[in-house]
Formats: C-alpha cells, structure tokens, sequence
C-alpha cells in the first residue's frame, strides 16, 4: 500500500523536513525514520526504502515492546528506549500526543553525544507534534 | 522458575487469523499485548494489529505450563517470527479461511515454518469456513498432500476456548508421541 493513500503528502512532507532539520542539527545520525505504529514509514532521513521499511517495522515492535512491559510493571507510558552498542546508539520514541500515532527511530554513530541525540530527538517529535496537529 | 514442565508453543498465521483472540481464549492470565491502530484497511479491515508479540500462559491438568507466544502476522514483521520460533517445540498456525488467499497463506507460513531447524510440531486451525466439508478445507488438505505433509487440521473458532484447547492438547499429543517432523513428513 502507498503510504501516501494513508499519510497526507502535506503532513509527510513537513515531518521530512523536520528529520532533516534533526539530521543537520545533530552530530552522528545514520539515519531516522517516522513511522506509524504499525510500522509504515511516514519520512525518513538518510534511509534507503528497504532500510527505512525494516527500521519502521522493528522501530514499532520496539516501541510496543517498550510500552507493554511498562504497563506491565505498572509504570506510566513508556517515553523512549535506548539502545547502546559498541558503535553507536538507538533510539526508539513513541509520539503519542498526535493522531495518528507515530514512532520514531534513530541510528546513531559513536560520534553522537547520547544526552544531545536525546534532546534533539525530543525537540524534533515536539515539532512532529505540533506540525501533525496544525495541519 | 517452577519444577513443573513447560512448553513453548507459538500461534502464527496472517494477519486477521485470531492469534491474539486464540490467545486471550485460553490463557490464564490476561495476555500481554502489543496491539496498535491498524492503518493498513486495505490489507486487513480491523481497528487494532500485533506489532511485537502476544503472550499469554495456560497450565494444563497434569501442571505442565504451556506457553503462548503470539507472532504479528503482517509479512514486514518476518524478523519476529523468528525471534519468536526460537526454542519452539509447537506450533499452531492459524487461517482465515474466509480469504481468497487462505491456500497462499497456508503456503507461505508453512514454508518458514519448514525452515526451522528442527521443524517444530505443527497443528493447523481454520477458521472463518464454515461446514467441515468447505471447500478451502479441502484445498488445504489437498495442498498438505502435494507438499508431503501430513498435519493436523481443524476447522476452529479461535472465540472459543474449547476449540482452541483442542489445537494445543493436539500438538502436546504430538510431542508426546514424539511426532517430530520426521514422522508428519
């Protein structure tokens, strides 16, 4: 299915252009994906299409995973899951406070500062947020 | 950690089979769930799809605990299938047999499930089908017959426990009787 029969091209087209803006502003992005839920990509920055299709699906699987063991352990709603390895870092974040839901997903070198990649991605799903719900 | 015995069974199948419903039919606890808006209507009309995994327990009478992973069915979420089939000794796969494509289905899952070394016990539901006779039954088994493979198949409604009890008390016969892939083949 073309993402674009689910996603307006006005709002992808702007959620691009705030990945991009993250890519820029951030040191040691691989590459970022918005995605649905369940998992279809919505943007991506530096993301071929077999790429950002797998990161969107295992991004959404990472994000559920990450709120069905909170809710579990009877925590709040799960922010953010950190992923590091020997040679950079992922993240996976949920955008809940827009319709239709979103995650995020970003791959990180080791050049990235994990506090600057974790500001800058909230930074960027606050713009997400406010650029889904304008429209 | 319990002394009791415990099996790892998992329900895969396409998407809009009934593997959470089957789950949540017989697990004794409330499952663990990781369903989300579905936004693909036009692969599958329902308001929620698995994304990760479902996850639910069920203790048979003679205390072995049976547990129950679910799979998304969605083909981009192959990679956990895998993670999931890991350590499986059974598996039930689950149809619609109300979809054109239920013969295609039974053809793709059953080829991964082939590629899993050892091939797990393997249990086949159908649901959505009708009489015992219906035609995608038929198909089904006919299909079974060209691969080489003599599976257990049920016509179920994955809403009712006993029906989904009787897919899994199938498979623990099976393993029990020690029927590995060698002797379904």
């Amino acid at each position: 299915m073309n993402n674009a029969a689910r996603i307006p091209q006005k709002l992808a087209s702007t959620a691009t252009e705030q990945l991009a803006k993250f890519g820029r502003d951030t040191p040691g992005i691989g590459l970022a994906v918005l995605s649905t839920t369940d998992g279809f990509e919505v943007a991506t920055y530096k993301a071929e299409r077999a790429v950002s299709a797998k990161m969107a699906a295992m991004g959404s699987s990472l994000q559920a995973l990450s709120e069905a063991i909170t809710r579990e352990a009877g925590l709040k709603a799960a922010r953010k899951l950190i992923i590091e390895s020997d040679n950079g870092a992922v993240l996976a974040l949920g955008i809940n406070e827009c319709k239709p839901a979103m995650s995020l997903v970003v791959v990180a070198d080791k050049s990235a500062s994990l506090g600057h990649l974790l500001w800058s991605a909230k930074l960027c799903c606050a713009s997400v947020v406010r650029a889904v719900n304008g429209s | 950690m319990t002394d009791m015995p415990e099996l790892k069974l998992v329900f895969t199948g396409p998407m809009g089979a009934g593997k959470t419903t089957a789950i949540a039919a017989i697990s004794d606890m409330a499952p663990v769930l990781t369903d989300v808006a579905n936004s693909d209507r036009a692969a599958f009309d329902k308001d929620s799809t698995t994304v990760a995994l479902d996850y639910g327990q069920l203790s048979l009478d003679d205390g072995t605990v049976v547990r129950l992973y679910g799979t998304p069915g969605q083909e981009r979420f192959g990679f956990m299938r895998t993670i999931l089939c890991r350590g499986a000794i059974g598996i039930i796969l689950l149809l619609d047999g109300s979809r054109d494509d239920a013969i295609s289905s039974l053809d793709d899952f059953l080829g991964g499930i082939r590629k899993l070394d050892p091939m797990p016990a393997t249990v086949i539901g159908v649901g959505r089908c009708g009489s015992s006779d219906a035609p995608v039954l038929v198909r089904a088994k006919h299909h079974l017959q060209q691969l080489g493979l003599t599976l257990p198949m049920f016509r179920v409604d994955v809403r009712r426990r006993e029906d989904v009890l009787l897919l899994v008390e199938t498979l623990v016969c099976l393993l029990e009787a020690g029927a590995g892939p060698e002797t379904m083949q």
